[in-house]
């Protein structure tokens, strides 16, 4: 019963590992800048995220014990970071526009404060089960 | 693959932007120096930026199998810049040649000027990079805090 406790907090936990990475990749792109033919870092996991939320591969049926697993359990998400290879305006063939790098550093830095303050009150919640639990 | 990584790379890039604004401003003090090494006037200098990667085995196995190898961006070289030096008419000058031309260096200043201002904004924006880290690792330890 007590592994469902964590269940939020696993879900939480991998986004923040998610977010993290990204802040990660915008710091290098914000540091490289002015290197020629730098190209931007992504990284992306939310939809996987979700998709391991909802168990949508999971309707899959495995027919035969030594199949392969189609589906993804949370534990299995792992962001992924791709190259943006699109065009470059800039003769230096780099790709980073500092502007939306900025943009992004804002957004992923709310969003893991957002993430953060989640984490923080499912632990309080589950403090609270556990005391008002003990009070009968 | 640390928890102040992020801050690396951002410290990475200010010493990098740092050591651009230094030939900048090597470059505007020497904007009229007419012997330097050789005898020859100044040449204008400028430094070429590159990722600063791990070129080992494991770093670009770690990066076929997706994983975050960046290490943020560092000087590869300070080259010279070979465009022609300035002729001026100046028949009174020690360094004049026969024709009374002095050769001044290439140092054009409005090009310094806005490679300083250029600098100067990308030394910032890592500096707000930087900051908006510090305040999410502060963040990150407010969950143990309860």
């Amino acid at each position: 019963m007590l592994k469902q406790f964590y269940n939020n907090v696993d879900i939480l936990g991998k986004a923040l590992d998610g977010v993290w990475l990204r802040n990660k990749t915008i710091n290098h792109n914000i540091a490289n800048a002015n290197t020629p033919n730098y190209k931007r870092l992504t990284v992306s996991f939310e939809d996987k995220l979700k998709k391991a939320m909802e168990k949508e591969e999971n309707k899959l049926v495995r027919t035969h014990p030594k199949h392969f697993p189609i589906s993804k359990s949370i534990n299995d998400i792992k962001p992924e970071i791709m190259v943006d290879r699109n065009f470059s305006y800039r003769f230096d063939e780099n790709n980073v526009n500092i502007d939306t790098e900025s943009a992004n550093l804002a957004k992923n830095t709310i969003m893991y404060n957002a993430l953060v303050s989640q984490t923080i009150d499912e632990f309080d919640k589950i403090k609270n089960v556990i005391n008002e639990g003990s009070k009968y | 693959m640390g928890m102040f990584d992020t801050i690396n790379i951002s410290a990475s890039a200010l010493t990098a932007e740092k050591t651009r604004m230094d030939i900048i401003s090597k470059n505007i003090a020497n904007a009229n120096t007419t012997r330097a090494t050789g005898g020859m006037p100044y040449r204008r200098q400028m430094v070429v930026f590159e990722e600063n990667k791990d070129k080992s085995f494991s770093s670009y196995l770690d990066e076929y199998s997706n994983k975050f190898t960046g290490g943020g961006v560092k000087i590869r070289e300070v080259v010279e810049d070979s465009a022609p030096f300035r002729l001026v008419y100046e028949p009174g000058h020690p360094d004049a040649n026969e024709d009374g031309y002095v050769m001044l260096p290439n140092v054009e200043m409005v090009k310094e000027m806005v490679d300083m201002i250029d600098a100067q904004r990308t030394y910032e924006a890592n500096i707000t990079a930087m900051n908006a880290n510090k305040t999410m690792l502060m963040k990150a330890l407010e969950i143990s805090r309860r």
